[in-house]
């Protein structure tokens, strides 16, 4: 359950941040695939706490 | 520049064959041609939900990514960030929907606010907000058509495919009457789509990245170099405008219709749903990478964005047909999949809350086959009035245009359903005012214009004069959820919510205090269910549906229970809602299955409070979790309390049943829980009643007949009142005191036994003397007088003095019984010898010389006691054998040893023993002898004495195998080794 919490804080953190991001993005030296990354990092990031959130459940 | 590489026969071969394969895929589903494992994996699931992704990411996204660059992720960014919160927000809807069988958004807000017109307006405003998105994915189907081929007729064909789709979803969509069931031909056609598009969307990207440019490397350096002023002619979206989008795309993830049929109304398991938090953002980033390659390969190459619209990019990237295929292709799975569950999502709603609403099915004689041909019309209408809406918007929106008017529609009920999952308060009026409000602001601010020439009425309230100058989409989506939310929340805050709704509100809410009512049903049982449902739904259905209801909770149809009655209620009513929808399902129950109001007051339903604990227990935290502890640490001590306890609610329903209780009643808690007090097996209703009945709170030894023999049990009990003194039913503690009951009458028989030893020893001294004065006087007489007459009544005298002397010696000797301390002068005795010198002194006696006496103990059979006391107990026994046996019979005496004891048996031939005396023999002045004859202090004194000598005796009559007779049995504990050495009996005696 306080995993939950965590992925609450992050949506609307990430939400209210997100801009900011935007702006990392759009800079034109940044390579092409920055926001990409970023993306599939932040679905790493789930994965491992879908997989901690499952062994908080089990306990 | 116009591709027209595939022309139009080409064209349709590929787009029929395509979805013939659709078709294929799904009827290998269906008719079970594919291994069931396949089929149900996670992955199909996940990658149905991919239908998220329509023709707007496969076209609109290039034209968003062409106008904002980046902020074209906003589209994909907001659903990632909806399906990051699925333990928390799509988890919660995704129950609810299971447990009341709620297949649509108009279903559970219609469930949550208790109104039917609740699910109308809710159908109602789905239709209107997802029109534009069916026009935008028919109008990408014309338009790619129009492109490739030329074709002068590209509405005709979009709507040729129209037809094929909603062909489709007719076959396939409404094959179950009961909309909350698993389509898997469809979803595997769903997930096939989604791998399609996704395929064809990487194999752009990859045409674009290794055809156009030379692979990634070149790809950076074009942009850092001739790519770079194209890059800053792109306007960037202002932070405002790009949260309002994610928030847009948010709202979409669960409130657009075919997201919201595919993730709850199609089962989807939890742990799918939870899985799917990060396996659809990483489906739609491979969806969304492909994008800004395209885009940059045709600004490579030149290719005017303007003239070919730069949603249709990707037909320009080759002169090749099949790179112009694959984006067809692409286009097509995309916008075929989104129609299909968009019309499948909006004929349920408009069945449920439209058609029968208005046109309730009573007695329909095949409700079945009604329901099934309605709906598969209603998936025909959608998608038909789809096309007539792209027929009037014509081609001069955008897709952005037409995408962002459903979505900012869709996002109006957003506040509805926050409220819906975490705020009871909210109520329907307030629901219905703030949506209608949001929605009237969006209607004339973006859905009018795109039907008309004119601009969108866009009504600024003062001080928002800020957004003048920004796009309608961002103003009237600021304007409209900011007027619906305020609205929303002032009128819930000053009106009155119903009793109903604040129910239902509580069954949504995602922290309810779950408080379900207990009230008794009308219906007895699940047969009288049918009787009473036959009325509305005809005999046949409503059996089926009883039935259906029954083997899911597996109950027997004669189960009485009202908790299993209530259980099976609630189950027929969410079955129902499935097949009709929450209002209509509702009506019907409540009319055909009522509960008793003329009973007593609705209490708590303790029981199922307790299950949903139980259910939910893994999702507590914090307080609530200790609290659940202790709630359980408490439970377990009265489950596994060493006394049975059961506990009533004040309407007799029983709530409790202890592990104890279980075992001394044979009867598993399981089996009774729920019940009424008056249906309990005998004897627990009639005991169980008396103490709840009875002015004092215990009732003590009760005999009761259980399945092992007559037990004597306790009962106590006491009031459950509530705080304020309400009545809150009883707690009975049910006591097994039959071992007490047992000790307490050896106890009485023995006091009785002592009492009468006492009494003797008085009598004995009393009478003796007279006695003995009467037998001399009687003697001199008879010395003295020479007259026979005299004489004779002289030896009457003393024949009689002499009969009272040995009753007198008899009590004495009983008296003297009880007075030995036990164990004391105990030696090694014969059993042999002391029968053969009990047989000895039986022969002295004149009467019974003709009965055949046999002992046969053995020599070596040698007991712990005393030789004179237990040769007065053969005595006693052997003279009753004599005195009942017939001249000739035969006395048997016998012994065993078993165990530590010696079991002696005295059988007989004689007449027996009547039952009725046998359980009193050893009660004194009990006998079976003609008056005159015996004491009945024979066998109290035998009693006694065997008593002493910690054995036990035993009467059978007749013995087994036996017509008539008697036999004796005693148990005398044997001699042991290094006890005294063996006692010879005394011979004089």
């Amino acid at each position: 359950m306080y995993v939950y919490r965590i992925m609450l804080f992050l949506v609307f953190g990430g939400y209210l941040l997100s801009p900011l991001l935007m702006s990392g993005w759009a800079s034109p030296e940044a390579s092409w695939y920055r926001p990409f990354l970023i993306w599939a990092g932040l679905i790493a990031l789930t994965l491992w706490l879908e997989q901690k959130r499952k062994l908080d459940e089990r306990r | 520049m116009t591709a027209m590489s595939l022309n139009l026969p080409g064209l349709l071969m590929l787009g029929i064959g395509y979805l013939s394969l659709l078709f294929l895929s799904a009827t290998a589903v269906d008719r079970g041609w594919l291994p069931r494992r396949l089929v149900r994996h996670p992955a199909v699931y996940i990658l149905a939900l991919g239908v998220y992704a329509s023709a707007w990411a496969v076209y609109g996204s290039l034209e968003f990514a062409s106008r904002y660059g980046f902020g074209y992720l906003a589209y994909y960014l907001g659903v990632a960030g909806a399906f990051l919160l699925a333990p928390v927000l799509l988890v919660p809807i995704q129950r609810m929907t299971r447990t009341h069988q709620l297949a649509s958004l108009a279903d559970l807000f219609a469930f949550r606010f208790r109104s039917r017109w609740v699910g109308t307006l809710m159908t109602v405003v789905s239709l209107l907000a997802v029109l534009p998105l069916l026009a935008l994915q028919i109008q990408t189907m014309g338009q790619a058509i129009h492109r490739l081929s030329g074709s002068a007729s590209p509405a005709l064909l979009a709507l040729g495919f129209s037809l094929l789709i909603a062909l489709f979803a007719m076959l396939f969509g409404a094959r179950h009457t009961h909309q909350h069931a698993r389509h898997d031909g469809l979803l595997a056609a769903i997930a096939l789509e989604s791998l399609v598009k996704l395929a064809a969307m990487l194999a752009l990207g990859g045409v674009a990245l290794f055809g156009v440019f030379n692979g990634p490397a070149d790809l950076q350096s074009w942009l850092d170099g001739a790519g770079h002023v194209s890059q800053t002619r792109i306007a960037q979206l202002d932070p405002g405008q790009w949260r309002t989008l994610l928030l847009l795309f948010f709202a979409a993830a669960f409130l657009m219709p075919h997201m919201f049929h595919i993730a709850f109304a199609e089962t989807l398991d939890r742990r799918t749903l939870l899985q799917s938090s990060w396996a659809l953002p990483l489906f739609l980033l491979l969806m969304a990478l492909p994008i800004p390659l395209i885009l940059w390969a045709s600004q490579r190459l030149g290719v005017d964005e303007v003239g070919a619209g730069a949603a249709y990019l990707a037909f320009g990237l080759s002169t090749s047909w099949w790179v112009d295929g694959l984006a067809f292709i692409a286009g097509l799975a995309a916008a075929s999949g989104t129609m299909i569950i968009i019309s499948l999502a909006l004929s349920g709603m408009m069945l449920n809350h439209m058609v029968l609403v208005a046109h309730p099915p009573i007695a329909q004689p095949d409700l079945y086959r009604w329901l099934r041909w309605l709906r598969r019309g209603l998936i025909a209408a959608v998608i038909l009035a789809g096309w007539l809406f792209y027929r009037l918007v014509g081609v001069h929106h955008d897709l952005s245009a037409l995408g962002l008017a459903s979505f900012v529609g869709v996002a109006q009920c957003l506040p509805g359903m926050l409220a819906l999952l975490y705020w009871p308060g909210a109520n329907r009026k307030g629901m219905v005012s703030g949506l209608s409000v949001g929605v009237v602001i969006w209607l004339a601010g973006l859905w009018v214009p795109l039907l008309t020439p004119y601009p969108g009425l866009v009504l600024l309230p003062p001080g928002l004069d800020v957004l003048a100058g920004e796009p309608d989409w961002y103003s009237v989506t600021l304007v409209a959820l900011a007027a619906n939310i305020l609205t929303f929340i002032l009128v819930s805050l000053a009106t009155q919510t119903s009793t109903g709704e604040r129910a239902a509100a509580e069954a949504c809410s995602v922290d309810a205090v779950v408080r379900p009512m207990r009230l008794p049903l009308a219906a007895a049982n699940g047969a009288e269910f049918k009787q009473q449902l036959a009325g509305v739904l005809g005999a046949d259905v409503a059996g089926r549906e009883v039935e259906r209801a029954l083997t899911a909770l597996e109950m027997s149809p004669l189960d009485a229970r009202p908790y299993a009655l209530r259980r099976l209620r609630d189950r027929i009513q969410a079955n129902l809602s499935g097949l009709m929808g929450p209002s209509v399902a509702q009506d019907i129950v409540d009319r055909c299955l009522p509960y008793q109001h003329d009973g007593p007051v609705a209490s708590e339903d303790i029981h199922f409070v307790e299950n949903r604990l139980e259910a939910y227990r893994s999702r507590l935290t914090g307080l609530a979790r200790e609290l659940d502890s202790l709630r359980r640490y408490h439970r377990r001590t009265l489950t596994r309390l060493p006394i049975g306890l059961c506990a009533f609610g004040e309407d007799g329903e029983l709530l409790m049943w202890n592990d104890a209780l279980a075992e001394l009643s044979g009867i598993a808690g399981e089996a009774v829980l729920g019940a009424h007090r008056e249906t309990l097996p005998a004897p627990w209703n009639t005991l169980l009643g008396q103490i709840l009945a009875a002015p004092q709170e215990r009732l003590y030894k009760q005999p009761v007949s259980l399945a092992h023999g007559e037990r004597f049990l306790t009962l106590h009990r006491a009031g459950l009142q509530g705080e304020q003194g309400e009545d809150g039913g009883h707690v009975i503690l049910v006591e097994d005191h039959s071992e007490m009951k047992w000790l307490e009458d050896e106890l009485i028989h023995a006091a009785r036994l002592a009492s009468i030893g006492q009494l003797a020893t008085g009598v004995a001294h009393e009478i003796g003397n007279p006695i003995t004065g009467i037998s001399s006087l009687a003697q001199n007489l008879r010395y003295d007088t020479e007259d026979p007459a005299l004489r004779e009544t002289a030896d009457q005298i003393q024949g009689l003095t002499d009969r009272v002397s040995q009753i007198v010696g008899s009590l004495v000797g009983f008296a003297h019984g009880g007075r030995h301390v036990t164990g004391a002068g105990f030696t090694a005795t014969r059993m042999q010898e002391v029968t053969e010198e009990a047989l000895h002194l039986i022969r002295l006696a004149r009467s019974g010389d003709d009965i055949h006496y046999i002992n046969r103990c053995a020599a070596d059979q040698v007991v712990m006691g005393d030789a004179q006391r237990l040769q007065q107990v053969m005595l006693n026994l052997l003279g009753n054998a004599r005195d009942a046996s017939e001249a000739g019979a035969q006395v048997i005496i016998e012994a065993v040893p078993q165990a530590a004891y010696l079991h002696l048996s005295i059988t007989d031939e004689g007449r027996g023993i009547d039952p009725e005396v046998r359980d009193h023999l050893f009660e004194p002045f009990t006998t079976t002898k003609p008056a005159g004859e015996g004491t009945g202090l024979g066998l109290p004194l035998v009693y006694s004495i065997i008593a002493e000598h910690d054995g036990h005796i035993d009467i059978e009559s007749p013995p087994a195998g036996h017509a008539g007779g008697t036999r004796i049995h005693l148990w005398l504990p044997l001699y042991r080794e290094g006890d005294e050495g063996p006692h010879e009996p005394d011979s004089d005696r």
